[in-house]
């Protein structure tokens, strides 16, 4: 029995249509309220509790997992900063706790390649032991890293949970949400004027799929996972079909995230690159993305390739 | 009458030159860095009509670049990077076989809108010790300036005197046993003359150094514009160096300064043997 944290979101929810397809037994729970399941996987047990109360560890005691696949980190800004840190930090530990208490054998923790940043000093490409220079620029990112550098610590300090830390790139795909996909699809999609940095981007089936791979592996560790090739950010609008338009760098930081709900510290990954290396990842898991640049993001706006 | 139709097509030399490299792009035309063959045409293009007849490059040595990866180091100087420019305008077109050249940019440089995007579609990386192992270890040529700012920014008292070398260039040739090819720039020093640097104004305007030419007062940011000096630019006979990469740094001090000494030797030579700055 496998239990996915965030599952009201798109790429959970994939995730678990996978897991009930290759016979294993989900269990969901998300934090927020009304989660809706259709079709294949209308039948999982989902649980409504906030990862950091103490409801949460009912779900422990009711089931017996094998497997925890903690997706449920908020990357929205939406959330209040403390709401964050509640969810993110105190939640995951808490995820982490229950997992060496019930005695789960492997915890997936999905991070972001956020904490990078995109830097002016990026080299090309980000290995994971490069330095997370979000933070540096945008404190408001601490939560997503102080997430991932916790499940890394976790590692040796508890080695009997097998513990993979992911930090998946851009994420896209039709059930997708996030801020790039948002973006993605508007019709008209602001770039930096002079800045046309390069790109990846991860299709959430190759994302699920990676994920996959980490439960069913034996290897511990912190791995990148990149899509196929990098494009420059106006190639890629120019492959979904959507018009640019050109935001002088210095009025970028205010516009974006007020007009375009951008947090702030997304604004710098239209300004500079953050490519990142999943070598790791792929002899680690024998892993490949499976989808063309073009056909993940041209399914994520809705458009026929 | 200038025909500008003619201007904006791509050069012919260029063009087969470009198409002679090894494709190292995705199936989008990029590579990882952002280098774009067909934008590189576009910009060689334009460096061999405007910078070549203004600069009238000499090239020799030029078939001392051995085939594989290759790191060439050179004197930088001139304020703006015409000299990396010129340098890679040479390998492109008097290499036989082309050779596509991976000039490392400032750390800075990268936040400069236009020109920084295009000169990286044009090959150009950021200075980084990844990114020049990466490219080594894939068989590509980098141009990297030990020097610096301390070279590009160099006054006009200092023109030909090579500043203090970095040594992470060393190093990653130590790393990834690449050969060294000294390069002298002779031209570049005269190009732009710097009589001053003026730090506050570097201060304010977030660059790293600021020159004041004897023309900035009378004409402004015109006073910027290189003078047409004849550049010259002499390759050395590559030489490989052995030892532990992670040597003490006195260690790396004495190879990088063999790569020094050389290039001084060919700056020496070069000066002695030119007649005139212009001609």
């Amino acid at each position: 029995m496998i239990l996915v944290t965030g599952i009201a979101g798109g790429l959970a929810q994939r995730v678990a249509a996978r897991l009930l397809g290759s016979g294993h037994d989900v269990i969901g729970v998300d934090y927020r309220q009304d989660v809706e399941l259709s079709g294949d996987i209308a039948r999982i047990p989902v649980y409504r509790a906030s990862y950091n109360k103490s409801a949460f560890e009912d779900v422990f005691r009711r089931h017996t997992f094998d497997a925890v696949l903690h997706l449920g980190r908020v990357g929205n800004l939406a959330e209040s900063a403390g709401k964050r840190f509640e969810l993110n930090v105190l939640g995951s530990q808490k995820v982490m706790h229950l997992c060496v208490q019930h005695k789960v054998r492997s915890l997936i923790v999905l991070s972001t390649f956020h904490i990078y940043g995109a830097d002016a000093r990026n080299p090309t490409p980000i290995a994971e032991d490069e330095a997370l220079r979000a933070g540096f620029e945008f404190p408001q990112i601490a939560d997503a890293i102080q997430l991932d550098n916790m499940a890394g610590a976790w590692m040796y300090q508890h080695p009997e949970v097998r513990t993979v830390v992911l930090r998946p790139t851009h994420v896209v795909g039709p059930n997708i949400q996030n801020t790039m996909c948002t973006l993605l699809r508007q019709p008209r999609v602001p770039y930096i004027a002079g800045f046309n940095p390069m790109m990846q981007f991860l299709h959430e089936d190759d994302l699920a799929g990676a994920i996959i791979a980490a439960v069913s592996g034996s290897v511990r560790g912190v791995f990148n996972i990149a899509g196929n090739d990098a494009v420059p950010w106006r190639t890629a609008l120019a492959i979904c079909g959507a018009m640019g338009f050109p935001l002088p760098s210095a009025l970028s930081r205010r516009i974006l995230p007020t007009v375009f709900r951008q947090p702030p510290y997304l604004v710098n990954f239209l300004k500079h690159p953050c490519i990142i290396d999943d070598t790791a990842f792929r002899h680690a898991f024998g892993f490949r993305a499976a989808l063309a640049l073009d056909e993940a993001l041209q399914t994520t706006v809705g458009r026929a390739s | 009458m200038v025909n500008f139709t003619d201007m904006l097509t791509v050069d012919r030399d260029v063009d087969q030159a470009i198409d002679a490299l090894e494709n190292r792009t995705n199936a989008y035309g990029y590579d990882a860095w952002g280098f774009s063959p067909a934008v590189a045409k576009r910009g060689y293009t334009f460096g061999k009509r405007v910078f070549l007849p203004y600069f009238r490059p000499t090239v020799t040595g030029i078939e001392n670049l051995p085939p594989g990866r290759v790191m060439i180091v050179g004197n930088h100087s001139g304020q703006v990077p015409i000299d990396g420019a010129i340098v890679a305008l040479a390998c492109l077109l008097n290499g036989k076989p082309p050779r596509l050249v991976r000039a490392m940019v400032e750390r800075w440089f990268p936040n400069v809108p236009f020109i920084s995007d295009f000169l990286f579609r044009c090959g150009a990386v950021l200075g980084d010790p990844v990114n020049c192992r990466n490219l080594l270890l894939d068989e590509q040529s980098i141009l990297v300036f030990p020097e610096g700012v301390r070279g590009s920014s160099k006054t006009w008292k200092k023109r030909y005197q090579l500043a203090e070398f970095g040594r992470g260039f060393m190093r990653l040739a130590l790393q990834t046993d690449t050969p060294i090819v000294p390069c002298a720039i002779i031209g570049g020093e005269e190009s732009i003359v710097s009589l001053y640097n003026a730090k506050t104004l570097a201060k304010w305007t977030g660059v790293p150094y600021f020159p004041i030419t004897p023309f900035t007062p009378f004409l402004g940011p015109f006073g910027y514009m290189p003078l047409p000096v004849k550049f010259r630019i002499h390759f050395g006979k590559p030489l490989t160096f052995s030892g532990r990469y992670d040597d003490e740094d006195s260690v790396i001090n004495e190879k990088a300064d063999v790569i020094k000494s050389q290039i001084s030797k060919l700056i020496e030579h070069g000066l002695a043997e030119r007649k005139s700055v212009f001609y």
